[in-house]
């Protein structure tokens, strides 16, 4: 019997998030299994999206971190975002307007032989229904196409943990339906923990917990 | 109806002298003879090439270095410490730069000297010959090697200047941080992110301000005269000659150099272009081909990482550390005395250099209301443009004003002079005046036009709910508030007009010396402390009008909050 592999696991225990003198998060532990989105919701300047950029390691230098982010038992806090293995969607789907779709999902894979590269880039677009839209010029997709490309894009690098802020936000009530369809089934396709910030109750997922920031 | 006549006279005070110098310095180039005479010339092939060999070796050094300093600082604290020294840089006028470098440089200067002062106490074993200077030529060497360093410390801090400009806009710089972020979160290094992501998008926006480098590296005059080879020289300096010659046929010789100078520079901006577009697949593919690095790779040793921050430290250091020695060997060196050969330092100090300077007042008022008058001119002149000129007249008249950035110098002045002849200006103070407010005016508008553009247009609207008229709003509210801006501009525009070399001579008709015409007329000479004074003071004025403009564009302070009690 072939033995199951560990499921992702992030790990946050914060005991002081602060700019300034302002303490903007305290006492905060959360533990997001493989494969679930923990929600976050709370009123603008709560600190929600510098929770995430503390994951990601991303923190603008005028924030204070003190406590420990683990991802798979690993600490990751201390490791530059380049190594951290943690995706990040969000609310903008900032493609890169110097590169074709293709290549900005290209931009996101591993170096490698060209042929393979091409063809996982050509599947994650078929993946989420853009498989004509290779060549495209980014600026000229709308916004749940660019939004799809972002999210092909973010999933493509393979990461051990997924940090979605407002990803929905922007989108119409129709595309985030879908948009939300397709995160959410990755995520748990993947297995890989989740971490979403959103003002909307509706974004909240059935596979997750929910914490509320004062 | 009134805006529009007062934007039409001010087209046609530009436009006029503008068109004319273009059309006359067109007219000089039709000389059959001339181009005969130029292509049979010895030292025409010989003067082109090293033209084109030192103008794109110094382009090709220029982005190079400032493209490394960008990728290597940003995104770090050295990212500040890059913007930091920039406006003390670019306030070292070209010319002073020169003859601060050459004074460090020379086989006499400072960098062997020290040389000499570290090897001397182990030179028993070395038998080296170290009481006179080593027999090397590093300015002046026929290779344009002492040129090309001096025209690339020069353009480095312009081109880290332009790129932070483009940066810096609201626009941009946050959409770039963004996606430089997103890339670390897809495992790249900042380093490879910058050069992916932010390069390819900023490049496209620095086109002016390289063709501005392409065309000065390759035409330059006062600096080849100070640092570039004499025999034979560059074809601008062999161009720059034959004007100055008192037969007209040399001077249609010079006429015609001037012309295949700037044909060198459209094609070698032409080559650059066609590469850059010839090169767009292979970049393409360098974009997109991936990390190269796994990124489960989980941390790298803290030596290594410390060692890498060092050599980043150290190469942005590099710059500052190089400009402030070249400011200090100006200061030092105008005041040296007898200095033989190795001693460090001078044997005797003396201010003999700085009373000469005082003792040729004319000089320094020359210099002072030219550099006043012609940078007041080009301020209003472009206040008035931009604040009433329709939008599409300002995008139609812009290349005009800023074509003369893209020409030869030797060439601009050859229709120069035949619109200063045309007017009765030649050799007058007017004329001169002239020359310099055109010269002065493309620097003021780009330096103003960017602040005039970024003002909150919705202010306007506030100040006419308010029943006040657009004239009461201007002076009260706008340009208040542009203070700043308008300060720098002025300050901008009377270094540029300092700095003037060849447009001072030619159309003054040598009857005006300011100080960088003294400072190269010495540098034929042995007078080493007279030329650094003079170049010394090239700099100075220009750092002292910056540092007035900063007083006078400073931020406006308010009393502190007084507590007030509550009426009850």
């Amino acid at each position: 019997m072939a033995l199951l592999a560990p499921r992702p696991l992030l790990q946050i225990r914060l005991r002081q998030l602060q700019v300034g003198g302002r303490v903007l998060l305290h006492d905060l532990a959360l533990e997001v299994p493989g494969g679930s989105i923990h929600s976050v919701m709370g009123p603008s300047g709560s600190g929600k999206s510098s929770l995430l950029a503390a994951v990601c390691g991303t923190l603008d230098p005028s924030l204070h971190l003190d406590g420990t982010v683990d991802l798979n038992g690993r600490p990751i806090d201390a490791l530059p975002t380049h190594q951290r293995r943690v995706g990040l969607l969000l609310q903008e789907d900032l493609l890169f307007a110097h590169m074709t779709v293709l290549e900005n999902l290209l931009f996101a894979l591993p170096a490698g032989t060209q042929a393979t590269r091409i063809r996982q880039a050509r599947d994650a677009l078929a993946e989420v229904e853009l498989q004509d839209f290779d060549q495209a010029n980014p600026a000229t997709l709308s916004g749940g196409q660019r939004a799809r490309v972002a999210l092909a894009r973010a999933l493509l690098a393979q990461p051990l943990a997924l940090m979605l802020d407002e990803p929905f936000s922007k989108l119409d009530a129709p595309l985030r339906e879908r948009m939300r369809e397709l995160v959410f089934g990755a995520v748990a396709h993947r297995g890989i923990p989740a971490l979403l910030v959103t003002h909307d109750p509706a974004d909240v997922a059935d596979m997750g917990r929910l914490t509320v920031l004062p | 109806m009134i805006a529009r006549c007062l934007a039409l006279l001010l087209a046609a005070a530009v436009g006029l002298p503008l068109v004319w110098t273009f059309a006359a310095a067109a007219r000089a180039g039709l000389d059959a003879g001339a181009w005969t005479a130029l292509a049979r010339h010895p030292q025409t092939a010989g003067a082109l090439g090293l033209s084109l060999a030192t103008g794109f070796a110094s382009f090709v050094l220029a982005l190079a270095g400032s493209s490394m300093l960008m990728a290597l600082s940003y995104g770090s604290p050295l990212w500040a410490r890059l913007q930091r020294p920039l406006p003390a840089m670019l306030a070292l006028p070209h010319t002073a730069f020169a003859v601060g470098l050459l004074l460090l440089i020379a086989p006499s200067g400072w960098l062997v000297r020290a040389g000499v002062a570290v090897l001397s106490p182990f030179n028993h074993g070395l038998g080296l010959a170290l009481d006179a200077p080593p027999p090397w030529q590093t300015s002046q060497d026929p290779w344009g090697l002492g040129l090309i360093a001096v025209l690339t410390l020069k353009e480095i801090p312009f081109l880290l200047w332009a790129a932070l400009a483009q940066l810096q806009r609201p626009d941009l710089a946050q959409r770039l941080a963004a996606e430089i972020q997103l890339a670390q979160t897809l495992g790249y290094r900042t380093r490879a992110a910058w050069w992916r992501i932010v390069w390819p998008q900023l490049l496209p926006r620095l086109q002016a301000p390289l063709m501005a480098v392409l065309a000065y590296s390759l035409t330059a005059v006062d600096i080849a005269l100070l640092a570039g080879p004499s025999a034979p020289p560059t074809l601008s300096v062999l161009a720059w000659q034959w004007l100055q010659d008192p037969d007209p046929a040399r001077n249609a010789l010079g006429a015609a150099a001037a012309w295949l100078l700037a044909a060198g520079v459209g094609v070698v901006a032409l080559t650059g272009w066609l590469a850059q577009g010839g090169g767009r697949p292979w970049a393409r593919a360098r974009w997109s081909r991936g990390v190269s690095q796994p990124a489960a790779e989980w941390g790298v040793a803290s030596s290594a990482r410390s060692v890498r921050a060092l050599a980043r430290g150290a190469a942005t250091s590099a710059l500052p550390v190089a400009y402030t020695a070249v400011a200090c060997a100006l200061v030092l060196g105008s005041v040296m005395g007898v200095w033989p050969f190795p001693a460090l330092w001078p044997q005797l100090w003396s201010w003999e250099a700085w009373h000469s300077v005082a003792g040729s007042s004319t000089v320094v008022w020359t210099t002072l209301i030219l550099g006043f008058t012609s940078s007041a001119a080009a301020l209003l002149w472009s206040v008035a443009w931009l604040e009433w000129a329709p939008a599409r007249w300002q995008h139609r008249l812009q290349p005009l004003v800023f074509f003369p950035l893209m020409l030869p110098g030797v060439l601009w002045v050859v229709g120069m002079h035949a619109l200063s002849l045309a007017w009765g200006l030649d050799g007058q103070a007017s004329g001169l005046w002239l020359a310099h407010s055109l010269c002065v005016l493309p620097y003021v508008l780009l330096s103003l036009e960017g602040p005039y553009g970024r003002f909150d247009p919705r202010l306007q609207t506030v100040a006419a709910s308010l029943g006040r008229s657009r004239w009461a709003f201007v002076v009260h509210v706008k340009w208040p508030l542009l203070r700043a801006a308008l300060a720098a501009s002025f300050a901008v525009g009377f270094a540029v007009s300092v700095a003037q070399y060849v447009p001072t001579l030619y159309i003054g008709g040598g009857r005006f010396s300011t100080a960088t015409t003294e400072a190269v007329a010495l540098s034929a000479g042995g007078q080493r402390s007279l030329m650094a004074a003079y170049a010394a003071l090239q700099w100075l004025l220009p750092v002292l009008v910056f540092g007035l403009a900063a007083w006078g564009g400073r931020t406006r302070r308010f009393p502190p909050r007084t507590q007030t009690r509550s009426l009850q």
